[in-house]
């Protein structure tokens, strides 16, 4: 089965699915118009072999914010002269602008068909929650707790969504745009 | 006398008196010493690899007495070999409060040193001092084995200048590790 016969084969079950502006390489690349349509499209892919979650990760949009904390030198490109301001939006991926948005994907492989999907989603920025995907992929499970752990996205109906990586006196999600750290008993 | 024991064994032998040696005390227990350092076997990055070339065949750390030892309770030395993060901190602080005393610690690499290229991350300890006392720093990123080995070069003579009468820890030492639940 190719790219293109399983992407028709997946249109006739979801009408309202649509090809990704931008594709991850050249994987078959899908964009969901809201966020109660990752169950049954996961599951459709279970269904027709795709076996493995392989990968779940998240973006935040916000592009570069009003530095603070830890950044020292505010103009971080070397090959700027003193004084001069970053080059913020031409630095955003064409067809990806910065704006206040979360970008989620999940990638899904069937060995069978020798076939990859990527599925993406963008959620508002403040307060996302999504379905978790724990009870159709185990895989899930650490992988969730991750993309909460370091960007606050809530997966509901995840069974255990602590904690994974940072430290328990972490506070806050270290790789959202907008982080400030909160000096802890190692910082001096 | 202490150039007859590292060089002529065999005159010894030969000596009136027989096999009975004078000498003093901090000799004997520093040449024990540092003959025969045993690190704690735990690596935390890339630097561990270059540790591991350390112990394998072709540089052979065996033959300068260090053989890894898999607990603390058994290693004199303790080899800090990678970025240490914060999360990482409070068990590092156990394995040296288990180890017995006297005890070392060789801080190998940048990160181990003062951060290194993560000194403004939100997650690493900008250096394995701010937690341990630290004997010998090694530059590098990462450090070559015969960097590790001279580390230890280093560390054999400051152990053989060490004194019991002046008490068991040098002044770093002293000092102690950081109580972090302070």
């Amino acid at each position: 089965m190719t790219q293109d016969e399983f992407f028709a084969k997946l249109q006739a079950k979801f009408p309202k699915l649509e090809k990704a502006a931008a594709p991850v390489k050249d994987y078959l690349t899908v964009r969901l118009s809201s966020k109660d349509q990752i169950e049954p499209v996961a599951q459709f892919l279970k269904d027709s072999g795709f076996d493995i979650l392989d990968m779940l990760t998240a973006t935040d949009l916000l592009g570069p914010v009003d530095m603070k904390g830890f950044i020292r030198q505010q103009n971080f490109n070397p090959f700027l002269p003193d004084g001069a301001t970053p080059e913020i939006e031409s630095a955003a991926t064409a067809g990806y602008p910065y704006r206040p948005a979360m970008d989620l994907l999940w990638s899904f492989i069937s060995v069978e068909n020798k076939l990859r999907v990527i599925v993406r989603l963008e959620q508002p920025r403040e307060g996302t929650s999504v379905p978790s995907l724990v009870p159709m992929f185990k895989s899930a499970d650490w992988q969730e707790r991750e993309t909460f752990d370091l960007l606050g996205i809530k997966f509901e109906g995840h069974p255990n969504l602590t904690k994974i990586l940072t430290p328990d006196f972490t506070v806050g999600h270290p790789l959202r745009k907008d982080y400030v750290h909160v000096k802890d008993r190692f910082d001096e | 006398m202490a150039m007859i024991l590292e060089k002529l064994p065999g005159l010894t032998k030969g000596l009136p008196g027989g096999e009975l040696l004078l000498t003093t005390s901090d000799y004997f227990i520093d040449l024990g010493r540092r003959q025969s350092m045993w690190p704690m076997t735990f690596g935390l990055a890339c630097c561990a690899i270059e540790m591991m070339a350390s112990y394998a065949s072709r540089l052979d750390f065996d033959r300068m007495g260090v053989i890894p030892r898999a607990s603390p309770r058994q290693a004199d030395v303790m080899i800090v070999a990678g970025t240490v993060c914060k999360k990482m901190a409070e068990p590092i602080l156990e394995i040296y409060h288990q180890m017995p005393e006297p005890r070392f610690v060789i801080s190998m690499g940048s990160c181990a040193n003062c951060g290194g290229p993560y000194y403004d991350s939100y997650s690493v300890v900008k250096g394995v001092d701010r937690i341990v006392p630290v004997d010998v720093y090694i530059a590098g990123c990462p450090p070559r084995p015969e960097a590790l080995q001279y580390a230890v070069v280093k560390l054999q003579e400051k152990i053989a200048k060490m004194s019991l009468k002046k008490g068991l820890a040098t002044s770093q030492q002293e000092k102690g590790s950081r109580d972090i639940n302070a």
